[in-house]
């Protein structure tokens, strides 16, 4: 795939989750249990291409946050929370590094990887992200409970939701995607 | 040179993850002052394109409901147009059914389409506005003053977007500086207070809504009188508020109505706010903890007011030079003390 083809994929799987996320999935619309909801604009930094460079991975967290955040009037907020999971994301895929290492076709994709592998990925960045984004909110540590609450209602949420992309849109053959 | 270069190239990833908080961090700190510019929120114009586009499509799925809302509002103040004898004898903000004879016979009469209900929608909008410029001619015996506002006409907004389970929750409406909509306004709807405008561009408005942890209106219980504060603090649901600064000798009623006392001059005095739904006292405080529950249904919301202020730059530097003394008599005084000096 040519360099073009691949950066304007990458755009239009840009523009696909932030337009779906602010039009249909947002936090007033789709609501589990009355506390959490699918961060699913996440999606998009969670399944970009295991090689690309850091420095443009942190970019894309911060632009992808950003444009959530003029949505939501929450000024930098999911930003820093997206910024941080886009820096941990090469370290997460470091540590569950295959015996033999990552092959050059190899995605981020539940079908070639695994479900053990998939999930602890998953689970592990979603995880980290959600506690960022909710204490940060909060801005202090008083409502322990109620927000613990949140995060593991929405880190659930979240996580079924990414699985579901994973199995209606991802290749199931190996070297397509 | 070649040793600085390579320096930045290993550690990239570690400066640039720095530097992109702190921007982030900053952005989100100072999300809630008013020295914002007003670009970097839903207000501005490209996103208030697309959240007006939204609510365009979203309509269309609740306009018969949408003009339920809007016919028990019309119906409501025509109500107060026409009083009885025996009105204003008892609280005029009782919670007043929605259900009218008029509106069921008139479903029945006009099953109209989409078309049809869209400019139905947009007339009785229009005819809300003015009824309720009439209304606020015409002051209850409760609106002792404010009344020189009544000349301003409210504007009407639609809200384009809506948020409810943040911390700091802000509404969108599609009205803006060309409208006459100015920051600080307040905003209501015909279930009661609503919130403040914090930004605006030209044709789109942010609002701080009354579920946002550092808006505060002031309130008083409308039986006696009591002032107080309603607040929203992190841990509530959208439905319910608190009630601060009620002394706790103060005696309390389940049921009783809490209006806005007027005092911030960012609403008219006597707009309904809520209802008590619980409250206690506990022995090492001052003040009863009382919980309210909202009058308007945020998650809901559709049709707002901004409500025009009234002109407070004099009663603002009125009340912060009340006890100081008047301009000349200070600089007689000063004259005076020149004259001592020498």
């Amino acid at each position: 795939m040519s360099i073009v083809a691949t950066i304007g994929g990458q755009l239009l799987r840009f523009a696909l989750y932030v337009g779906l996320y602010v039009l249909l999935f947002d936090n007033s619309s789709v609501v589990l249990f009355g506390l959490g909801w699918n961060f699913f604009y996440l999606g998009f930094l969670l399944f970009l291409p295991i090689n690309t460079p850091i420095a443009l991975q942190l970019l894309l967290g911060f632009c992808m946050g950003f444009a959530v955040d003029i949505a939501h009037d929450t000024g930098g907020l999911h930003a820093a929370a997206a910024v941080l999971l886009a820096y941990l994301r090469p370290w997460v895929l470091r540590l569950l590094t295959p015996r033999d290492g990552y092959d050059a076709q190899d995605t981020v994709n539940v079908h070639q990887m695994g479900w053990q592998w998939f999930l602890v990925y998953l689970s592990l960045l979603v995880t980290v992200h959600h506690l960022a984004f909710f204490f940060l909110e909060l801005g202090s540590l008083q409502h322990p409970l109620v927000t613990l609450g949140r995060v593991g209602v929405s880190i659930l949420y979240t996580s079924v939701v990414m699985l579901i992309v994973q199995l209606l849109f991802f290749p199931v053959r190996r070297g397509r995607g | 040179m070649r040793n600085l270069i390579a320096f930045l190239l290993r550690y990239q990833g570690v400066m640039l993850f720095v530097l992109l908080e702190v921007v982030s961090l900053y952005f989100f700190l100072t999300n809630s002052s008013y020295q914002r510019a007003a670009f970097f929120n839903s207000a501005n114009a490209y996103m208030g394109v697309l959240l007006a586009r939204r609510t365009q499509v979203t309509d269309y799925f609740r306009l018969d409901e949408l003009n339920k809302q809007l016919q028990a509002d019309n119906a409501q103040l025509r109500r107060q147009l026409f009083p009885p004898d025996f009105a204003h004898r008892e609280a005029d903000s009782l919670p007043v059914g929605r259900d009218t004879l008029g509106r069921i016979v008139y479903r029945h009469l006009h099953p109209a389409t989409p078309q049809v209900l869209t400019a139905q929608g947009q007339g009785l909008l229009a005819q809300n506005a003015k009824l309720k410029a009439q209304n606020s001619l015409r002051p209850d015996t409760l609106l002792l003053g404010g009344s020189k506002q009544a000349t301003l006409p409210l504007v009407p907004a639609r809200v384009i977007n809506n948020s409810l389970r943040d911390v700091d929750n802000y509404l969108t409406l599609n009205v803006g500086s060309a409208d006459g909509v100015q920051p600080d306004r307040g905003v209501i709807s015909a279930a009661g207070v609503v919130g403040k405008v914090q930004a605006v561009s030209a044709h789109y408005a942010r609002v701080a809504s009354v579920l946002h942890s550092k808006l505060q209106v002031a309130a008083q219980i409308k039986r006696d009188g009591t002032i107080g504060s309603v607040s929203w603090p992190e841990g509530t649901d959208y439905s319910h508020a608190m009630l601060d600064y009620i002394p706790r000798q103060n005696k309390l009623v389940k049921g009783d109505s809490v209006v806005t006392s007027g005092y911030n001059s960012v609403f008219p005095a006597g707009v309904f706010i809520g209802t008590i739904e619980s409250f206690t006292t506990e022995p090492n405080k001052n003040f009863s903890t009382v919980t309210l529950r909202l009058g308007v249904d945020f998650s809901r919301l559709t049709y707002v007011y901004v409500v025009p202020t009234p002109p407070r730059a004099e009663r603002d530097s009125l009340e912060q030079h009340t006890g100081e003394l008047p301009a000349p008599v200070k600089a007689a005084q000063a004259q005076a003390a020149k004259a001592k000096k020498p």
